[in-house]
């Protein structure tokens, strides 16, 4: 029995000795990665101190352009959205992580029905991504716990980086263009064959609410000017789907620009690079046109 | 309840510190074991752990009925209760797996020559692991009338036997004879065992976790949405789906000898190396060694030997139904028929030249590798293998069919090709390849380590195979493949 517990305590040495130096080189390795996910998450919780920030999931990666606003506004900005349909968990997550470090001037939240509603395909378990970030402020933790990752995470800094290896290996050469502060274009034009509009039959998640709740309220209480938009889709849905954040705007008096049923955009294929997504063009030309319409105070 | 759960591992370390406190009393392990196993059984299916009581009951009974007959030399009496009691294995197979199957199937024939029958399917819920536990059973009352073992007088223990929890879900399909004598001794902690099962067990996760479920992730992507997917794309995604096979399945056979190796058993072997193989009979004379052992034993010699005066005809008559018999223990649907079929075919050119009789040994040359004509030869057996599995991977026979005529009209679309996923998957399968290699060909030879790491070395690979697992494992997938069987 001593021999054995021996031979579990050396492992556990070792593991100890392993997984603290890989975790180590991994953590410079994530720091400096230009591949979209890595570079995305690090640059929005760990380095940017922009005035304007935008937060959503990846419509909103794809559709706003920070230059634009920058020239519109006379404020820089950045495009602190991340691929992957991240929700409030990880959004929440993400706010807690920024405040630890500055405060905003304003944050342009696009809500997506995954905010609110119960998806299964979009969960808790979105906050894993701020893995690497596990420790930097307590929401961040307490999203880490939600989705599972907090315990692992702190017993093992390999585990925060699971799966990232060939992306942070391949870092330098990844696909980001940091001179776009955040925003990723997407060059194409839609095919249109056999598209139908996204529907959302999922019950409101009270869980979600509550957590819009205090997102909203920790905005309010670091004086955050917080504004909720809707990008254009393509096809759209026959639900009023955006009744949910349009009455809780009205209820903390938020601003709600809802382009969802923009006729400039809702049709125009080529605008679009698949049915949820604008092209570089849609892009450019939604962000002008909110850019007018969004005032910073 | 999954093998490579948390829960899993808090439920396993608390089994293990009271079935080692319990000994030497053997008959106290066995019963903690088996309360054990039927807890485990009844976490995942609560419903039909009253149907593993109630069959493991009453083959119990009809062994020892088979065993009295036997003592009592009524032979007739003891071949009508073997009889009776493959017809209850049989049926409990046919009437939970496939009874909705051949309804439908008679109905939509019915359909087609005009007959509209208003009969319903079922909708039965398959007990977990009802294939592997059926089989323990029947191997159990034909093993007794065929002399090779005794009845077991100890109910507990066949309940032991049927209900192991690490094999009770996916096998390896034990025989009775070894198992049972196992149970007949007292399980003591001995840590090589401890340590030897733990490395298997980390083995396994690491090809479920950090291979098998990666290359899900692609393999997936690409199948769920063929119809919008290149030929290249699927083609690939074929190509990767036996490696992926092999290392979930494996992987669970790994974890479930290693964690019976913890508690001081030893179960059959089911894999080995299944790819370094000519030709389809070394195919599945290496993978799932337990499936291809039983029915050769209970189901092809029986039948070979009835068939015997047709000469190779009745051989590969038996060999047919054989393989017919594989294809359909894997599900209720006619891609597994054709399944089975598909490979039964492969058998009859190995049937007429007589290669099935010979064993072909794999060349090598000076260095130990082989040669390049058995690496052409393997890598065309891999290819065989892989349009059985794209059978396999259908959900039904026209998806299978539409999937082979999407191949010549999409070649031109481009390969999707999800770097970050299959670079994780390749950095893994290059370890499981290079341990694969070794063991098959240079068994011998043990990665080199410096003499003051030598000594460490059981310490050193578990840390590397944990931090690895981490780094690269998956720990939100799904169940194993095998569990659906």
């Amino acid at each position: 029995m001593k021999k054995l517990l021996l031979h579990i305590l050396i492992v556990a040495c070792l593991f100890f000795l392993f997984d603290r130096s890989l975790g180590l080189g991994l953590k410079f390795l994530y720091s400096q990665s230009n591949a979209t996910d890595e570079y995305k998450i690090s640059y929005s919780n760990a380095t940017t101190r922009d005035s304007v920030l935008f937060f959503g999931s990846s419509r909103t990666l794809h559709h706003y352009v920070p230059s634009i606003f920058e020239k519109e506004l006379g404020l820089s900005c950045y495009n602190a959205a991340d691929w992957g349909i991240k929700n409030i968990y990880y959004h929440y997550g993400q706010l807690s992580n920024i405040l630890t470090r500055y405060t905003p001037k304003a944050i342009v939240f696009e809500i997506h029905p995954c905010d609110w509603l119960e998806t299964p395909f979009s969960g808790k378990e979105r906050a894993g991504a701020l893995a690497p970030y596990c420790g930097m402020s307590d929401g961040c933790d307490e999203m880490l716990k939600l989705s599972g990752k907090y315990w692992p995470c702190l017993l093992s800094t390999v585990y925060r980086y699971s799966g990232s290896l060939p992306n942070l290996l391949t870092g330098k050469l990844g696909a980001m263009d940091r001179s776009l502060k955040g925003w990723k274009p997407m060059d194409g034009i839609l095919d249109t064959t056999g598209l139908v509009a996204e529907e959302y039959p999922f019950p409101v998640d009270q869980e979600r609410v509550a957590l819009l709740e205090r997102f909203i309220s920790t905005c309010q209480q670091h004086h955050i000017q917080l504004v909720f938009v809707e990008s254009p889709m393509y096809l759209c849905s026959a639900q009023d789907v955006f009744q949910f954040p349009r009455d809780l705007a009205a209820k903390h008096n938020l601003t709600f620009l809802d382009h969802y049923r923009d006729s400039d955009f809702v049709g125009h294929a080529e605008l679009f690079y698949d049915f949820g997504h604008l092209n570089r063009k849609g892009a450019e030309l939604y962000s002008r046109k909110l850019s007018k319409e969004l005032r910073i105070e | 309840m999954v093998v490579n759960s948390l829960t899993f591992l808090w439920f396993f370390l608390v089994v293990m510190a009271v079935y080692y406190l319990c000994q030497p009393k053997k008959q106290v392990q066995n019963i903690f074991l088996l309360v054990c196993s039927y807890w485990f059984y009844a976490q995942i299916d609560v419903k039909m752990t009253g149907l593993l009581g109630v069959l493991t009951l009453a083959f119990w009974l009809m062994g020892h009925g088979i065993g009295k007959a036997i003592e009592k030399e009524k032979e007739r009496q003891a071949s009508l209760l073997t009889t009776l009691s493959v017809a209850v294995g049989i049926g409990a197979l046919f009437y939970f797996k496939y009874l909705d199957f051949f309804i439908g199937s008679f109905v939509a024939a019915a359909n087609l020559i005009g007959l509209h029958l208003s009969w319903t399917t079922l909708h039965l819920v398959v007990p977990v692991g009802l294939s592997f536990f059926t089989f323990k059973l029947m191997s159990y009352t034909l093993d007794i009338y065929h002399g090779k073992i005794e009845r077991e007088r100890n109910v507990l223990d066949f309940a032991n036997y049927i209900a192991f929890f690490p094999t009770i879900l996916s096998g390896p399909i034990d025989r009775p004879k070894p198992f049972l004598k196992q149970l007949k001794q007292s399980r003591l902690f001995i840590p090589d065992n401890l340590m030897s099962g733990f490395r298997r067990v980390l083995w396994g996760m690491f090809m479920k976790m950090c291979i098998a479920d990666r290359l899900d992730l692609y393999v997936s992507a690409v199948w769920n949405n063929y119809e919008h997917h290149s030929a290249s794309s699927i083609l690939f995604a074929s190509l990767l789906y036996p490696f992926q096979m092999y290392a979930d399945f494996s992987g669970y056979s790994e974890m479930a000898i290693g964690v019976a190796l913890m508690l001081g058993f030893k179960v059959a072997e089911n894999f080995k190396r299944p790819f370094f193989t000519i030709n389809i009979a070394q195919y599945w004379s290496r993978w799932h060694m337990t499936l291809t052992s039983w029915l050769t034993d209970y189901v092809f010699m029986p039948l070979n030997i009835k068939l015997r005066d047709w000469g190779t005809n009745g051989t590969i008559a038996a060999i047919m139904l054989n393989m017919t018999f594989i294809g359909m223990w894997h599900g209720a649907d006619w891609t597994f028929f054709l399944f089975g079929i598909y490979h039964g075919l492969w058998y009859i050119p190995l049937m007429v030249s007589g290669q099935f009789f010979k064993k072909t040994k794999i060349k090598v040359n000076s260095h130990g590798w082989p040669t390049s004509p058995f690496v052409m030869k393997m890598v065309g057996n891999y290819l065989v293998v892989t349009f059985g599995l794209m059978l396999f991977h259908s959900n039904n026979i026209s998806e299978f069919w539409d999937v082979l005529c999407r191949l010549p009209q999409a070649w031109n679309g481009s390969l999707f090709f999800d770097m970050p996923t299959l670079a994780n998957a390749a950095i893994c399968s290059i370890a499981l390849i290079y341990v694969d290699i070794q063991e098959e060909w240079f068994p011998k030879k043990r990665l080199y380590l410096p003499t003051w790491a030598e000594r460490w070395r059981w310490e050193l690979t578990v840390a590397v195979e944990i931090v690895a697992i981490l780094l690269f494992g998956i720990f939100d997938s799904n169940q194993f493949i095998y569990f659906q069987f």
